[in-house]
């Protein structure tokens, strides 16, 4: 019974010398890459698939391997020949050695590859891409839109790290006509699968802020030729055809156009080849400008002459009738003086008469006037003589009135006077040290000085007592203070 | 309308209509110096406009980061 049952060692290898003898050769496949990794070694490892075009469901399936040897050739090859990198999506022709392993199973060794079928297989999906963005009736839309005159706010679609973007900058901000552009970067990538569904991304940032700028720029500069494919997107390329703004490209490469390319608005080759075009654009506009400024003072100067021109014929045309006016005012005021020169005498004459009425009635009329004013004025006369007599007469009485007054209160004020004058006479009398001496007073000297106290006097002294009528001359023997007064002193 | 809030395309056209109007002779003199005045404020808003727009552009962006 033992030996009936197969080992899985032995039926493993049972399974490759099938496979063995069934594929002793390599194998061309068609299949698309599903996953991709290169490891250290720099072998490379893959999983085909196949996908039923109608439900895109996965329907075959198996691992692959390139080693690093081959891998380092075949790379290089397939994407300079295609301008693919060789990643996820791409379909491709590979020839392929069948191998089984017994212990890791199935695996396609990939010893060539056929870039040609990858072209052929991405010629034909850009075709129904176009023919589906037609079908849409999208295709021309961002065309159709009107560039700005001078587009001059530039939202820019690129990587930041761009060389590309980089020299776009400095271009614009650096042109020789000092344009000035305002430039908005709406970062995106590149390059790699994100692509497209970045740059859709950094489209709609844009396309919130629409109103503010007259142009969106989609620029990848230098670096490689490769990731074409990104641009070659429906999604991305319905996108911009749509978009309300115009888009100008300049995706930094020299083959083929992109879908991207070809829906935009003005397909460009270089980041620096759109900055061109826009400094350009407004170079030719200010041309336009300087051209118009001097066309307009051209049509204002022609116009000036012909006005000029006119001028100068109506000045000539209005001397030639100043002067025919001049002419015949001057035949009707010789007219006029001839007929004025025979009426003035018998006009003077009229008036003559009647000047020397007139004369006369002035001089009749004076003479009573005068007469008037004078007789008024003798009246007004007689009235002021006798105001000013009885006016004087009234101040004489007044003043005679006061004289008398005056002399009667002087003899009053006499006669008290005098009065007052023999009373204090009679006091003065009463007081003269003659008449104190009369009633029995005297005065004692001391050495010429009048004596007031006995303390000024010492035995011996000469004293002199003066009465009213002599002198006495004495010698003190004794003196004696009286008792009351000592104390005073 | 105030040059300030013009576009080049209105600018523009102001000016070709102008400068037809004196093409054609359609304006007496006190016009012609009036409409000669306004195309040379256009032309010289449109040279401002393209060499720097300062404020107006700095406004732009103010809004923009709001």
């Amino acid at each position: 019974m033992e030996s009936k049952h197969l080992t899985l060692s032995d039926l493993n290898l049972l399974i490759k010398d099938t496979f063995d003898e069934k594929f002793p050769g390599l194998v061309w496949v068609k299949a698309e890459i599903g996953e991709l990794t290169v490891n250290r070694n720099g072998h490379c490892y893959l999983e085909l698939v196949d996908t039923d075009p109608q439900s895109n469901q996965v329907i075959a399936r198996a691992r692959a391997t390139i080693w690093s040897y081959s891998f380092r050739m075949l790379k290089p090859y397939f994407e300079t020949t295609t301008g693919q990198s060789f990643a996820n999506g791409l379909k491709i022709l590979v020839s392929v050695k069948i191998e089984f392993h017994p212990l890791f199973g199935l695996s396609l060794n990939i010893r060539d590859i056929d870039p040609a079928y990858t072209m052929g297989d991405l010629a034909l999906k850009r075709k129904e891409i176009i023919l589906r963005l037609q079908q849409d009736g999208i295709f021309d839309m961002n065309k159709d839109l009107e560039l700005p005159l001078v587009p001059q706010r530039i939202a820019v679609i690129s990587s930041p790290t761009a060389a590309g973007l980089q020299d776009f900058l400095h271009q614009l901000a650096n042109n020789p006509s000092r344009i000035y552009f305002y430039t908005c970067l709406f970062p995106a990538a590149m390059q790699g699968a994100e692509t497209a569904g970045s740059v859709i991304q950094a489209l709609e940032q844009v396309y919130e802020q629409e109103t503010s700028f007259d142009v969106v720029v989609v620029i990848r500069g230098g670096g490689s030729q490769l990731d074409l494919a990104s641009f070659d997107h429906y999604e991305l390329a319905y996108h911009v055809a749509q978009f309300p703004i115009p888009v100008i490209t300049g995706i930094g490469h020299d083959k083929d156009e992109t879908i991207v390319d070809l829906v935009a608005h003005t397909k460009m080759k270089t980041p620096t080849a759109v900055a061109e075009f826009l400094i350009s654009g407004a170079e030719a506009f200010e041309q336009r400008l300087l051209e118009t400024e001097l066309y307009c003072s051209e049509l204002l100067s022609n116009r000036m002459k012909k006005e000029k021109e006119w001028l100068q014929q109506t000045v000539i045309r209005l001397k030639q009738g100043v002067r025919q006016l001049v002419k015949d005012e001057e035949h009707q005021f010789n007219m006029t003086a001839f007929r004025i020169k025979n009426s003035v005498p018998s006009f003077l004459h009229r008036h003559d008469n009647r000047f020397v009425q007139h004369r006369h009635r002035l001089q009749l009329a004076g003479l009573r006037t005068l007469g008037d004013q004078y007789h008024f004025l003798r009246r007004r006369g007689a009235d002021l003589q006798s105001l000013t007599c009885q006016l004087l007469e009234k101040r004489k009485s007044n003043i005679m009135r006061a004289q008398q007054g005056i002399r009667g209160s002087l003899n009053d004020k006499l006669k008290f006077e005098q009065s007052r004058l023999a009373v204090t006479d009679e006091k003065i009398r009463l007081v003269d040290p003659v008449q104190v001496l009369k009633r029995g007073y005297s005065l004692t000297y001391q050495s010429g000085k009048l004596v007031r106290s006995v303390n000024d006097l010492h035995e011996g002294d000469q004293l002199v007592t003066r009465l009213y009528d002599g002198d006495i001359n004495s010698k003190i023997s004794n003196f004696k203070a009286h008792e009351s007064k000592k104390n005073d002193l | 309308m105030n040059p300030k809030k013009m576009t080049y395309k209105e600018a523009v056209a102001e000016i070709d209509e102008i400068l037809e109007k004196i093409e054609q002779e359609e304006l007496d003199v006190d016009e012609l110096s009036e409409k000669v005045k306004r195309v040379s404020v256009l032309i010289r808003f449109c040279k401002e406009k393209l060499h720097k727009t300062g404020a107006e552009v700095e406004n732009i962006l103010k809004e923009m980061e709001e």
